[in-house]
């Protein structure tokens, strides 16, 4: 073990922690002002620190202190499993947190010739590690609805467990035709394979190759995080809040939590599997590392134009409307964040710009491509997290025998179709 | 019986239909113009961004906040008859009457109390007063204070609220 090997394992464990657990607020804010923006409503946009609204992200964590400062209230008719009844949440939360740490966030360094993987859990078999853990997760919901002693948290854990059988199998097929796809049960090698091309120009991304193994693991994804269409283990119209009905304050945070963690590891791992991971088409690391000047200038200039672009929207919605005599301090926000942006795009293009002319150094050059590749996997992630959420807001729901039929007449025949043609075509390829 | 059976056929049965995804396309095409539209321009949204922007929307039937009108010589125009108490439902309006000194009419209220958390702001009141004395048009919806005090009306301050839209004068006491 190497300092540099010790290091990298900390800094991307760090990363990973952080990625899941400051998605959350960011999420829960994306969903509620996404919601009212597709309803044509504004949304959360007052809570503020000094004057900053930061569009409405301070409500999240105004929601995280009103939460954590609740009365924790314990339902007295609980009388036995009440360790059971709080370790509920946690394991539903610990299970989605889990699973995203197979996710790796930038290729893997070498440095002194020692293969490092950027990856919370240096592990190479991280599909067999999501499909584990995350399975457990609705364990949490089961035992949490059951040991409420309540019949609409009993009725809401008994369609969690319905749901389970329903999109399980057709979740497991579509992976098991990915595994056969890219030969490997490997995250990392995974986004390698899928940086290639077929056809000579087509992305080797997993949409392309594999269509309807993908639309299945979509579908298979969107059950598996208890979102819309597929809430069916809750529903304020018939089963009043499903298995968290007994929860409050804190242990139903941790049920609220897990759901957005779950929600990002399920974008994570459809951005990894089918959108080429940290990787842009076409592009590979070792092209990347190779044309590393080419790389820099062509950041250098894309950079100023995002945030160019950036600032003049922000300058465009963050301000009230022309009717209003007072501004409530917006214009002061626009200017201040304008200047950190651009500070810190300076500081990025004067890095930049050592690096590639002046340094020379393909140490340095692979930690500025790792870092790269982690802002590439982070606004795919979003960009998928943010299809969660319109997703949401666009269909009703599935009654929860309709689930199943979907998942058992539908998606398992097409599964099995779709990984029999696989095997074909992965057998006839290879031979 | 047969004859009463209508045989109502489905909208469409098409593959497309039975496919769900192109109309989940479809409707994510509709929201995503709504979030496009507003993402680009948030200003667009028709929400009334209330405190610092006022409701324009305010008819004169609105039944704000009450009010005691005036007569020509600047005194209250009410003649202390209790219409408007006895017509009260949740029996928030208290008057004390007192005999009117200057020739214009009999009685006048010495006091004149309306406790508005009782107040269902019905507009019975303004119904019963015989005298056009009692108005709800001042236009006032947002009534806020510190503690229960602040929201019992006396005379002065039920005479110091101003029409939002019509004359300062009563029209049976002018």
């Amino acid at each position: 073990m190497s300092t540099a090997s010790i290091a990298v394992a900390i800094i991307s464990f760090v990363l990973g922690t952080l990625l899941a657990l400051l998605t959350i607020p960011v999420l829960v804010w994306l969903e509620r002002r996404i919601a009212s923006l597709i309803q044509d409503r504004v949304g959360p946009n007052r809570t503020n620190i000094f004057g900053f609204r930061l569009g409405g992200l301070v409500q999240s964590f105004a929601d995280v202190v009103k939460l954590l400062l609740k009365e924790e209230y314990y339902p007295s008719h609980i009388k036995m499993g009440k360790w059971l009844f709080m370790l509920a949440p946690v394991i539903t939360f610990v299970a989605a947190f889990l699973a995203f740490m197979a996710i790796p966030f930038a290729d893997t360094l070498i440095i002194d010739g020692e293969a490092l993987r950027v990856q919370a859990l240096p592990i190479d078999f991280g599909v067999f590690w999501y499909l584990s853990i995350s399975a457990v997760g609705v364990l949490g919901i089961i035992f949490g609805g059951w040991l409420s002693h309540n019949k609409y948290a009993l009725l809401g854990a008994a369609r969690a467990g319905s749901m389970v059988i329903s999109y399980e199998l057709a979740l497991g097929l579509s992976i098991i035709s990915f595994v056969l796809t890219y030969n490997t049960v490997d995250f990392n090698a995974m986004v390698h394979f899928q940086s290639g091309t077929f056809f000579g120009f087509i992305p080797a991304w997993g949409i392309f190759m594999q269509p309807l193994a993908s639309i299945i693991l979509i579908i298979a994804l969107f059950a598996e995080t208890n979102r819309n269409p597929f809430t069916v283990a809750e529903g304020e119209s018939e089963i009043v809040a499903g298995f968290m009905t007994e929860h409050t304050a804190m242990k139903f945070a941790m049920y609220f939590m897990g759901e957005y963690v779950a929600m990002n590891t399920a974008s994570a791992v459809i951005v990894t599997t089918i959108f080429g991971g940290y990787q842009l088409p076409w592009i590979d690391t070792k092209t990347l590392l190779e044309n590393f000047s080419i790389f820099a200038l062509s950041l250098i200039i894309t950079l100023p134009i995002v945030v160019f672009i950036m600032i003049r929207w922000m300058k465009k919605n963050n301000r009230v409307k022309s009717t209003l005599s007072s501004d409530g301090g917006r214009n002061f926000e626009t200017k201040v964040l304008s200047i950190i942006l651009i500070s810190v795009t300076l500081s990025i293009e004067a890095t930049l710009i050592y690096l590639a002319f002046v340094a020379q150094n393909p140490l340095a050059n692979s930690l500025a491509i790792a870092l790269f590749q982690i802002v590439i996997f982070v606004v795919k992630m979003m960009l998928f997290n943010i299809f969660f959420i319109l997703i949401r807001w666009t269909i009703p729901r599935f009654r929860y025998d309709q689930v199943q039929k979907l998942g058992w007449y539908y998606l398992l025949p097409l599964g099995l179709f779709n990984l029999f043609i696989t095997a074909i075509i992965v057998v006839g390829v290879s031979s | 019986m047969s004859q009463n059976i209508k045989v109502i056929p489905r909208p469409s049965n098409s593959l497309r239909d039975k496919l769900y995804l192109p109309a989940i396309a479809d409707g994510i095409k509709v929201t995503f113009k709504h979030l496009f539209k507003n993402v680009n321009d948030i200003n667009t949204v028709e929400t009334l961004r209330y405190p610092e922007e006022q409701p324009s929307d305010i008819t004169t039937r609105y039944r704000g906040l009450h009010r005691l009108t005036h007569r020509k010589d600047g005194t209250e125009a009410c003649v202390a008859c209790f219409m408007c108490a006895t017509a009260c439902p949740s029996n928030c309006i208290f008057i004390e009457a007192q005999e009117r000194e200057d020739g214009l009419d009999e009685k006048r209220p010495k006091s004149f109390f309306i406790d508005t958390l009782e107040c269902i702001f019905c507009g019975y009141c303004v119904e019963a007063c015989p005298c056009d004395a009692i108005r709800m048009d001042t236009g006032i919806f947002s009534l806020t204070g510190n503690s229960r005090k602040d929201f019992v009306m006396d005379k002065e301050r039920l005479l110091s609220h101003k029409g939002a839209f019509s004359e300062e004068v009563s029209c049976a006491r002018g």
